[in-house]
């Protein structure tokens, strides 16, 4: 009886080592993969913009509607540093995931549409389009896990609804559209990516030098 | 109308004017570049148009997006010349700027075409500061570690901005550098590096931006070294070891004979060819025929063994025939002149054979005769067939040895005694032992020769004279087969002598017998008291000799036998050469023997048969 006792409280204490050694240094790794992932998702937006520059007519330039018209503009974010610095971690991180979250209905909407491009370059963009759905869906979940190691609440995430269901009757509308959709989204990718990055070197205090 | 009319007109004319003196509104000006190093603040360059030869200014004017409000450009000096500084307070993030620049004259401005700026695009930090190399010495040998800082305004502690850097190296002499990535670390090391002088940049990024200018160079140099030993005295001791194990592999192959050299046996007590079987199988004959050397006395030649008639007995009446006149001088010559080089004893020693030409043979046609003037010492060895060895030449027998040669008696003919038949010619004495060694497996006879008669005219065989005392050898003459049965030993033969007509190199004695026209007695057996006459000759190579009774031969070969006594006494034969008539032949009867015709004895059988 006293070492079935003694065994239970051994592999109790082994446990929970393990469980507080593995949270412990989570974050960071949890950080410096989401860090990864939102690095990977602006430059495959930053190359879907350039591969849709290649082949863009004038008349679209003209057309397209004002970097204010993006569905997410009304978030309310920091505009610089000094402002970025003194937001606390999780509202930088709700900020993230909020951003992220405004941009999976778009994007479903836009990988549909690309196939069927009036561009040249449609099938490149295709692939492109389908492989930053992927990227949004994984680093929807791995903020998850960063959200639920930092203990913070899920609720305060700010909605940003898209209504456009189709990008537009006739092809120029369409390929104006898709990349007015893409350059709201290069954007915001780039915002993601900077907050991700700041709390990725708040949460380093293990390794100051990679910061 | 009139007056719009004269507006125009001046104004007209003073466009013409104006162009007239050079002057003219400005050009339009150009935005080259918007920058920003630390995203935190911005610069923009323009490039100013034709001033159109009066002074111009130029006035930046940006707009941000969301907002209808026209700003100017808040410094233009920070940043140089035609150039915008936005400072922090200025500068805002993720919006949008609308800006131009405006050229202005006094003749009137220019628009520039706007450009549209969101500043976290057009990240361009400033180059690393510091940067220096050492050389750091370790076990594996020196390298390079690179150092540097980051530039002194991005501020990469808060994460506000993510630097990657990038350094180059390169010799002198070099024409491509070498780039290494080295991530957000601020340090990198260089391997593999040659000695010498090389020279080292570095330059960084953002995360998403544009790379910053190359650092100015750094130089470092590189020490000389010599790489660790470590390898090579590795690479010496498998070597080594390689070497090592293929000696001994070596002399585990040679092992016998080193430990021949090494330790050489000691000889035991050998006699050449001596076979110790034969001791123990314990039979004395054999054990004597094995002390026979074989080919001894040596013979260089077989053409030089030539045996005559072979005959030996122990007479006491041996006579020195040392007259030798009555040898034919071809007898003679034909002798071999190695004869004497021999060392079979056989020029000088004295012979037993009687040699005995007969006169007969120099009509004979016969054209090879052989003489060979048997040692007598070979022949005493036959009979003990035990020593060996040619005996001492008689000194008398050095200068006259031709003379004192026995002659065999062969063909009539002087001239033929030249002719040696090819490859036989010349006469050889036919060492004892070679011929016992042949006589052996025949065991019918051991002191008998075998001679092979060739050729010989079937007229006579001549025999040795037995006359004094019936040898106890008798020389066994093997007529050759083709011609055995022809003329083996006709009956009616009497005394004839076997000339050796040659030595094959069987050391074959090949016999003729000497045809002797004078001698010849068709169907005459007589054979004379002191000769035997061959009877036949059977398979076995045994020479039957013919018994002869009558004594009618006598008479008949008188003359011949004359002409052989005389030659025989010119001999030194141990046993005299005597007459046929010679009737000192005493038969002994042993058992055994064969008593032929005319009271001769075959003693082939005599002598223990090898």
């Amino acid at each position: 009886m006293m070492a079935e006792g003694s065994r239970l409280y051994f592999a109790v204490t082994v446990l929970m080592c393990a469980f507080v050694s593995i949270n412990g240094v989570g974050l960071n790794d949890l950080l410096e993969r989401a860090s990864q992932l939102s690095d990977k998702l602006h430059s495959l937006s930053t190359s879907l913009t350039n591969d849709l520059d290649s082949h863009f007519p004038p008349v679209g330039r003209v057309m397209m509607p004002r970097p204010s018209m993006c569905h997410t503009s009304s978030l309310q974010i920091p505009n610089d540093k000094d402002q970025a610095l003194k937001v606390p971690e999780d509202e930088l991180l709700s900020l993230a995931r909020s951003l992220l979250l405004a941009w999976s209905d778009p994007l479903a909407l836009l990988s549909s549409e690309a196939s069927s491009l009036a561009h040249p370059e449609r099938n490149t963009i295709d692939s492109k389009t389908k492989e930053l759905q992927d990227n949004i869906n994984s680093l929807g979940a791995g903020l998850e896990h960063v959200v639920h190691k930092m203990g913070s609440s899920s609720d305060n995430l700010s909605s940003l609804p898209f209504y456009s269901n189709s990008l537009g009757q006739d092809k120029t509308s369409r390929l104006v559209n898709f990349h007015f959709l893409l350059s709201c989204f290069r954007r915001d990718s780039h915002k993601i990516d900077s907050f991700l990055k700041v709390l990725r070197c708040r949460a380093a205090k293990k390794r100051p030098e990679m910061c | 109308m009139r007056n719009s009319w004269a507006v125009l007109s001046l104004t007209f004319i003073a466009n013409l004017i104006s162009q007239a003196a050079g002057v003219s509104p400005p050009g339009k000006p150009r935005l080259t570049s918007c920058r920003s190093p630390e995203k935190e603040t911005f610069t923009c360059w323009w490039e100013p148009g034709d001033d159109g030869g009066l002074p111009t200014t130029y006035a930046l004017y940006y707009r941000l997006e969301h907002s209808e409000t026209v700003n100017e450009c808040p410094d233009y000096r920070t940043a140089g010349e035609n150039s915008c500084f936005f400072n922090k307070n200025d500068t805002s993030l993720w919006v949008n700027y609308n800006i131009t620049v405006v050229a202005t004259n006094a003749l009137g401005k220019n628009i520039s075409d706007p450009v549209e700026v969101d500043v976290v695009y057009i990240v361009q930090p400033k180059s690393p500061e510091n940067v220096t190399a050492v050389v750091v010495h370790e076990d594996q040998g020196p390298f390079v570690k690179v150092l540097w800082e980051k530039p002194r305004t991005a501020d990469t502690r808060s994460g506000w901005i993510t630097l990657l850097y990038q350094l180059r190296v390169k010799q002198e002499k070099d024409k491509e550098w070498v780039e290494y990535d080295a991530g957000r670390q601020k340090y990198y090391n260089v391997f593999s590096l040659h000695p010498g002088k090389y020279m080292v940049q570095v330059r960084c990024k953002p995360d998403h931006g544009f790379w910053s200018e190359w650092t100015k160079t750094t130089y470092i140099k590189m020490p000389d070294y010599l790489p660790k030993e470590r390898s090579l005295w590795i690479m010496i001791t498998i070597f080594s070891v390689f070497i090592v194990l293929i000696l001994i592999w070596m002399l585990n192959m040679k092992r016998n004979s080193v430990k021949l050299c090494l330790l050489p046996p000691v000889p035991g007590p050998k006699i050449k060819g001596f076979d110790k079987q034969l001791l123990k199988s314990g039979k004395s004959e054999e054990i004597f025929n094995s002390l026979v050397i074989q080919g001894f006395p040596p013979t260089t030649d077989y053409d030089d063994l030539l045996v005559e008639y072979l005959e030996v007995y122990d007479n006491e009446q041996q006579e020195l025939v040392l007259d030798g006149k009555d040898l034919s001088e071809d007898c003679i010559k034909s002798k071999s002149p190695s004869d004497c080089d021999s060392g079979r004893g056989s020029c000088d020693s004295r012979t037993l054979l009687l040699e005995k030409c007969i006169e007969g043979r120099e009509g004979s046609g016969s054209d090879q005769h052989q003489y060979s003037q048997h040692g007598e010492t070979s022949w005493a060895s036959t009979e003990s067939s035990e020593s060996q060895g040619p005996e001492p030449s008689s000194p008398e027998s050095v200068d006259g040895r031709v003379k004192t040669w026995p002659i065999v008696c062969s063909s009539p003919e002087p001239q033929p005694y030249h002719h040696y038949q090819a490859g036989s010619a010349k006469p050889a004495y036919h060492s004892v032992p070679e011929i016992l060694s042949h006589l052996s497996p025949h065991a019918t006879a051991s002191n008998y020769h075998q001679l092979h008669h060739q050729d010989i005219p079937p007229q006579e065989v001549l025999f040795s004279k037995p006359a004094c005392s019936h040898s106890q050898s008798y020389n066994q003459f093997n007529l050759d087969g083709s011609d055995t049965p022809a003329h083996g030993v006709p009956p009616s033969r009497s005394l004839g002598y076997v000339e050796v007509q040659r030595v094959n190199p069987e050391n074959m004695l090949l016999l003729r017998p000497l045809s002797d026209p004078n001698s010849e007695l068709e169907g005459s057996d007589c054979t004379g008291e002191d000769y035997s006459k061959v009877k036949e000759v059977t398979s076995n190579n045994i020479l039957f000799l013919q018994r002869e009774t009558s004594h009618q031969c006598v008479d008949n070969y008188s003359p011949d036998l004359d002409s052989q006594a005389d030659q025989c006494t010119s001999q030194q034969p141990p046993h005299p050469c005597k007459p046929a008539v010679h009737q000192s032949y005493s038969p002994m009867p042993e058992e055994g023997m064969r008593v032929m015709g005319n009271g001769y004895v075959d003693s082939t059988v005599l002598m223990p048969s090898y």
